[in-house]
Formats: structure tokens, C-alpha cells, sequence
């Protein structure tokens, strides 16, 4: 049976390199991966925190895991650094702190494409278990987008058409530099675009910021689910920038 | 073709072949097999054949009424607070609170009924007190009462609590539409620190009158 290794964040290539010539099986400790109640969190963490490191903590304590690799730094965020610190703690196995400079650009092909949102979203999110680039797609011609960091609630992707293109920290973690702050702050201002970032999490400020910048953005934030308010306001900012569904056209 | 805002405590129909003006109906009365054509607000998804989500309904609603290039529309319903900024006749921004408004317009029913007041007669505070919705702001109005303060007086501050959260949600304009069922409130219409224009409680329901999903209405009037 092959070793199974959590990962939190992006770490560098190099620690996937060597993980995949193991050939070990990686879990993205960042996703949720058991049907239980992040409520378990509470021992360890506040009830008020980023709900992708409570995830992360809930995966940790309920896995089978042999190791886990946790990116800390501008890759991923202080808070990670410091549940690495609590999982150091709390867990019989080693947990390694790793910081993600990369700055090999691998390209962001899916993050123009015109699949539908969610499918987008889980290729690029897997796609940081292999250090190849993603293979290349159809670029299509934006008509909508969609920045920030993959939500922990992928239900909240369903409103946007096939057309929507991905920038923010999503985009940088397919072009697999997560650290890349300028382009990770790159977004096309003749879109209508969502900003996109967990409760909680130091990237609002940068959701808001950007958003605020942007001449046609709705900065929105969700927790451990999306609230039928925050769908509601996805889709009626849509609706009423024009936004219909998405046909997809080269370009 | 029959029209509904299914609010959560009031639903507001207009039929379009029928009806001159709309009906309001309280929301526990309504049959259980009782369905719409196109339905809007918070009980529309179970009961229309067809639902246009409340912003947008707002929106087109206070489109059709407002007939300046700029307006903030401000919606203060049972349960959460809604807002849409056009400028230049476009919309360029919105608001959904849903969960630190939780139950404003409906706890200042229930402390009228509860309390006797009748909010025509209570004057407008000087202060209020700091409320984020209306189930945590019913500790304030009762440590006030047991403080000495009147009933109406407690209750005042509460309402103006509240109003001054929602104007400040809605991005502290110079000039506010107010729409739902609170405009009939002059006390909570009062409370606001600016201009405002009432609107009645059928913007909505005004907002349902052109068909929904038509890019071409949405796009050629809202962008």
C-alpha cells in the first residue's frame, strides 16, 4: 500500500518531484475529503477562522496520513504557518514546513478555457499533485471571471458560465507560482468579474481592494458553505452585468 | 399571469390580467398549494413556476420607478436588507444581508404588537442603540426598560438602531429610496440621517412586470 501524504497550499515543485518519484498517493488536505462536521476543528482551532485551514485540521485528525508537507509563507498565508504549528502539536507524524518561491511559470491554460467553472477549478486543484503543466486547451473569449483562491464551497462556482475565465491565486497555483503577487493581482477590467475570498482570510483585503478598482466587481466572501445570500448576489450581478451562458469561442 | 414577492412575512401579489393594484396577504395565510406564475423574495423557489432572484427584482423594480440616472435603492424587508447603487443608469453596486439583518423588520412588528406601540406617535430618538440585527438588539431594549426607560422610548432606540445599520449597509448615501414594508413605519423612515424616499412595499413586485431572464431588457436598461 502506497504512503499517503497530505499537502496544504502549494508546496514547491521540488517536494512534489520527489513525492511523485516515491509514488505515493498525495491528499489535498485543503479540500474537504470526509463527510464529517468541521465543528471538529473546534478543539484546535476558533470557530471564527479561515474554514480552508479548519478543513485542513478536520482532514489531519481523521486520515490516515504519513506525512504531511504544509506551505507556509507568501505562497500560502501566516495562518497556515501557524496550523502547522498546531499540527506539529497534535499529530504522532512529521509535518513539514515548506515555502513556495517558485517562479517558473508553467502557463494557465485551464484558467482560459471554456470548461464549465467547477470543472476548472477541480483540474487545476489536482493538477498541483504533478509537476508538469497542464495540458494545453482552447483558450475562449472571456465574458465573465472569476478571482481569487478555490472556494471551499465549489457550489458557489455554479452560477458562472463556461466563459469565465480564472485569475487571482487559482491562476497562480496553475501556473504553479503561488507567490506571484503581481500575478496573482492581474484581472481584466472588461469582464464583469467576481472577487472571491474566504472569511477570514488576509486575501479580502486584497479582494476588496482589487474589487474596489475594477470597474464592473462584486467582492463577495464565504465561509464553510455558501449562504443562499451570496449565491443570490453572484447570480443577480451576473444577470444584471449582462452575463448569459457561456458558448465559447477561440480567441 | 400572476405576480408574487413571497416575503417572509407579507406576500405581495398582482395578477396582470386582473388586478388594478396589488394585494397584500400575510404569508401564514397563504394555501399550501398556493403557486405563482413569477415569483420573487425569500418563499418564491416553492411556490412560483418561475423565480427571478430578489436583486435582480429590485433592481429592474426601482429602474422602472426611479427616474434619475443615480439612486440608492435600499430594501429593509422582514428577515435581511438589500441594496442596489445605479450610477449613470447603470448598476454599479449591490448589497445582501441576510445575516447580520436577520429579522429586523419582523422584530420591529413583533415589539409593536408585543409592547402596544403605535410608531406614528413615538418621536425619533436623539440616540439609538448600537444593534447589528434584531434578535441580538432585543437584549438592549430590555436591559433599557429594566434601566428605568419607557417601553416606547427602548423601542425607539432599537428602531433606530437599526436604521442607522441599514443606511450605513447601504453606503451612507445623501439620498435613499427605501422600499418594503417598513415605509409605512415614520419612526424607522425618521431614523434615517438623510434624505428618503418612499417607496412602498411593491418594488418587487413592480420589478417582476418584464419577463425575466431577457438579457436584452436587463442589459439595455441596467448597463
Amino acid at each position: 500500500m502506497p504512503q499517503q501524504i497530505g499537502i496544504v497550499g502549494v508546496p514547491p515543485l521540488a517536494v512534489i518531484r520527489q513525492l511523485n518519484a516515491e509514488q505515493v498517493r498525495i491528499v489535498d488536505l485543503d479540500e474537504p475529503q470526509l463527510v464529517l462536521s468541521i465543528d471538529q476543528s473546534d478543539q484546535y482551532l476558533p470557530r471564527v477562522y479561515c474554514a480552508i485551514l479548519r478543513t485542513v485540521l478536520l482532514n489531519a485528525l481523521n486520515l490516515r496520513l504519513d506525512r504531511i508537507y504544509v506551505d507556509v509563507g507568501p505562497g500560502k498565508c501566516d495562518c497556515a504557518l501557524h496550523v502547522a504549528a498546531v499540527l506539529k502539536d497534535i499529530l504522532c507524524i512529521p509535518v513539514i514546513a515548506t515555502r513556495n518561491t517558485d517562479t517558473e511559470g508553467f502557463g494557465h491554460p485551464i484558467c482560459e478555457s471554456g470548461l464549465p467553472l467547477i470543472e476548472k477549478m477541480q483540474r487545476i486543484t489536482k493538477g498541483v499533485q504533478c509537476c508538469t503543466p497542464s495540458p494545453s486547451s482552447l483558450a475562449c473569449t472571456p465574458t465573465a471571471g472569476f478571482w481569487g483562491v478555490p472556494p471551499r464551497d465549489f457550489s458557489i462556482l455554479e452560477p458562472f458560465p463556461n466563459s469565465t475565465h480564472i485569475y487571482g491565486w487559482t491562476r497562480c497555483m496553475e501556473n504553479k507560482t503561488p507567490a506571484d503577487l503581481e500575478l496573482e493581482a492581474h484581472c481584466n477590467p472588461a469582464v464583469p468579474t467576481v472577487f472571491f475570498a474566504q472569511s477570514f482570510c488576509a486575501k479580502t483585503a486584497l479582494a476588496k481592494h482589487l474589487a474596489a478598482r475594477h470597474p464592473k466587481a462584486l467582492w463577495v466572501d464565504s465561509d464553510v458553505s455558501a449562504s443562499s445570500s451570496v449565491r443570490a448576489k453572484i447570480e443577480a450581478f451576473l444577470e444584471l452585468s449582462g452575463v448569459t451562458g457561456g458558448g465559447c469561442a477561440a480567441g | 399571469m400572476l405576480l408574487a414577492d413571497f416575503g417572509t412575512s407579507y406576500c405581495k401579489l398582482f395578477d396582470t390580467e386582473q388586478d388594478t393594484e396589488p394585494r397584500i396577504i400575510p404569508a401564514r395565510e397563504l394555501p399550501c398549494d398556493f403557486r405563482a406564475d413569477i415569483g420573487t423574495g425569500h418563499n418564491a423557489k416553492r411556490r412560483s413556476r418561475q423565480t427571478v432572484n430578489e436583486l435582480t427584482a429590485l433592481a429592474k423594480g426601482g429602474n422602472r420607478l426611479i427616474a434619475e440616472p443615480d439612486f440608492t435603492l435600499l430594501d429593509c424587508g422582514s428577515r435581511d436588507i438589500k441594496f442596489v447603487h445605479f450610477r449613470n443608469g447603470k448598476m454599479a453596486d449591490m448589497g445582501w444581508n441576510a445575516e447580520c439583518g436577520a429579522s429586523m423588520g419582523f422584530t420591529i412588528e413583533l415589539l409593536a404588537q408585543y409592547y402596544r406601540i403605535d410608531y406614528g406617535q413615538v418621536p425619533v430618538p436623539e440616540s439609538g442603540f448600537s444593534v447589528t440585527c434584531g434578535v441580538l438588539g432585543l437584549s438592549s431594549i430590555f436591559d433599557a426598560v429594566a434601566a428605568g426607560s419607557s417601553e416606547s422610548e427602548a423601542a425607539a432606540k432599537f428602531v433606530r438602531g437599526i436604521a442607522r445599520n441599514a443606511y450605513q449597509f447601504a453606503g451612507s448615501p445623501q439620498k435613499l429610496h427605501l422600499s418594503g414594508g417598513l415605509c409605512g413605519n415614520p419612526l424607522f423612515v425618521g431614523c434615517f440621517p438623510c434624505e428618503v424616499v418612499p417607496l412602498g412595499r411593491f418594488v418587487l413586485l413592480e420589478g417582476l412586470k418584464r419577463p425575466p431572464h431577457d438579457p436584452m431588457n436587463l442589459s439595455r436598461s441596467l448597463l
